[in-house]
């Protein structure tokens, strides 16, 4: 939002996403710090930001297909299996470079998600949810039962390292930037879309499908690319996923981590890219946290034993995203929202 | 001759044993505003479901400007040129007014969503030029002012008017309004009444308007159908109509 009092003078400033200078010299800074992450922090920070990046682009996916076009989708962690298993394959059978496997895994786990968003166009909210876990389930059956020779079985697949014009991207320092170049590439595009036409038909085909309709909207057609999008996001990262821990297996993509992903966008605020990403840094942080909490808990109070406490973080991580419905149902950016608009027009009320 | 906007022939539409419509035939005139009158439940919404193709007759056609458009999706019947107002408004609650106006747009922007990812340039081209049109609506509208609300926090007066906005917005070579006059007051019905004469004045754009405010109706329409249990009864311009006995016994009283 601009200032009070400035007003845009053309249609294109009107929709930029950058509108005040300070908002890009502060965008600018992030992306400068994020790029000097690896020199500032240390090595356990860097690995954090990994997996932050990575389930930011996947997260971004789904807010597209659950958040903007409304479509519940608990398969998103199936549809990053199918990128990563994707990238795997090829990777480690053809010894395909990565900037064509990243894609590929993307339009593999597209087509996958396009087949449960044809479903979308006949079903919705609950039935739809319990479509898209039936992802998850035909996802794990196909692996553990398919040959093992085809996606590895139960042994999983090791994937051999990205490599760039001979130089291998080993290390987290280097695949911390190969992560940050396809997230930013990713975030960017997604902000294209979702500003474009098709963002406005989601947004039409969540809010009201009749209206939808009326306006020259194909729905189906809307929920299934909408769908399509979303598992795109997923293959992407889950590519990214398998080049960063070089090893890939059915259980590393479960229902669980699907929900994971629904908290982050329900944290961060429904229908926000931003959003997302906010959803993102905060679940992961926590996560982070309980990780590091937890076994000095199980350490100094013995008598509880190791199991308890696990469990019980997983309750405490529980807790933060039912807190965050009950207090904040529209999320992070709702709040920042609300926030912005009474700075804008301080001091008066309205 | 060219062939009329809007032509609906010999529709029939059964519910189980309840016939909505019966053997029903209009058509609409290039720049004619035809109403559609009658008692509830005599078929004049089930008329307009059949025309925008929310329900699919089980005898008879519907044609657009000439074209057999019967039994197609609603989306496709809207690309053919057709637009609707609802009863009650059924715009995007969320987004604002211009982004209402935005969606009617949708339709006739061309961009993929592979441009939409990676060239931003050019399709901010073409939203700057559609969003040229989209403005044009809102001075027509006189909604210049709320542009930027979402339409979830306008009064119920404004939000009919962005309803026939995005209608508008679609360029549409036919337009059907489902009682925009239901529930207004007496204020917001001069509005609205002056913004469906300029519609078909300045814009040429034929309306088909269902309504049940008499005064309404005998003012603006140029013709107008009267329906009743699912049969057209009488067909003529305001003065016949008033005159006409089997109208005066079925609705008028």
């Amino acid at each position: 939002m601009d200032p009070s009092g400035i007003f845009p003078t053309s249609y294109r400033t009107d929709r930029r996403v950058v509108r005040t200078r300070w908002q890009a010299i502060a965008l600018a800074v992030f992306m400068g710090l994020l790029l000097a992450a690896p020199y500032l922090a240390s090595g356990r920070i860097i690995a954090v930001l990994n997996m932050m990046l990575i389930s930011a682009v996947i997260a971004v996916g789904l807010q597209i297909c659950t958040g903007y076009a409304g479509q519940i989708n608990l398969g998103q962690a199936a549809f990053m299996g199918v990128g990563a298993y994707t990238a795997s394959i090829l990777a480690s059978k053809t010894g395909m470079s990565f900037l064509l496997t990243i894609p590929l895994a993307g339009f593999a786990a597209a087509l996958f998600g396009f087949l449960f968003g044809l479903t979308a166009a006949r079903i919705k909210g609950f039935y739809l949810a319990l479509t898209t876990i039936a992802a998850q389930f035909l996802f794990h059956f196909a692996v553990l039962n398919l040959p093992s020779s085809w996606m590895g079985g139960s042994n999983g697949i090791t994937v051999p390292p990205a490599e760039l014009f001979g130089f291998r991207i080993v290390g987290e320092t280097s695949q911390f930037y190969m992560n940050l170049a396809v997230a930013t590439i990713m975030i960017a595009g997604a902000f294209g879309i979702i500003r474009s036409r098709f963002g406005r038909a989601f947004v039409a085909v969540r809010d009201d499908d009749v209206a939808a309709g009326i306006m020259g909207i194909n729905v189906a057609a809307t929920k299934a690319n909408a769908f399509l999008i979303g598992a795109f996001y997923a293959g992407v990262g889950g590519a990214l996923w398998a080049y960063l821990i070089r090893f890939v297996g059915v259980d590393q993509f479960t229902l669980f981590n699907s929900i994971f992903f629904i908290a982050m966008i329900i944290v961060g605020g429904m229908g926000s890219i931003v959003g997302a990403l906010v959803g993102v840094f905060v679940i992961r942080v926590i996560q982070e946290v309980i990780a590091t909490v937890g076994p000095n808990i199980a350490d100094s109070v013995s008598f509880l034993g190791g199991d308890i406490v696990f469990a019980g973080m997983n309750v405490i991580l529980g807790g933060v995203i039912a807190g965050s419905m009950i207090l904040e149902p529209k999320g992070l950016m709702h709040r920042w929202n609300i926030l912005k608009s009474s700075f804008r027009i301080w001091p008066f009320p309205y | 001759m060219t062939a009329a906007p809007l032509a609906v022939r010999n529709a029939t539409l059964k519910f189980g044993g309840v016939t909505a419509l019966d053997d029903v035939s209009i058509t609409v005139n290039d720049d004619e505003l035809l109403a559609i009158i009658g008692p509830n439940g005599a078929g004049k919404t089930s008329l307009l479901n059949v025309t925008a193709g929310f329900y699919r007759p089980q005898k008879g056609s519907v044609e657009l400007s000439g074209k057999d458009v019967t039994g197609q999706r609603v989306d496709q019947i809207a690309r053919h040129g057709l637009a609707r107002t609802f009863q009650g408004t059924h715009l995007f609650a969320g987004q604002t007014v211009v982004e209402n106006i935005m969606i009617g747009r949708h339709m006739l922007m061309k961009s993929n969503v592979v441009q939409a990812f990676f060239q931003y340039g050019t399709v901010m081209r073409e939203e700057s030029e559609h969003r040229e049109a989209a403005e044009e609506i809102i001075d027509f509208l006189e909604i210049e002012a709320i542009r930027n609300r979402p339409v979830g926090t306008l009064g119920y007066g404004l939000r009919k008017r962005v309803d026939l906005g995005r209608a508008l917005a679609q360029e549409p070579s036919i337009l059907l309004m489902d009682e925009p006059m239901a529930g207004m007051n007496s204020e917001e019905k001069e509005d609205l009444a002056r913004f469906i004469l300029d519609v078909r004045e300045a814009r040429k754009i034929p309306v088909v308007l269902v309504e049940h405010d008499m005064g309404v109706v005998m003012d603006l329409a140029d013709r107008i159908v009267v329906l009743d249990f699912g049969r057209v009864i009488a067909e003529g311009t305001p003065e016949e109509i008033q005159k006409d006995p089997a109208v005066i016994k079925a609705y008028l009283g």
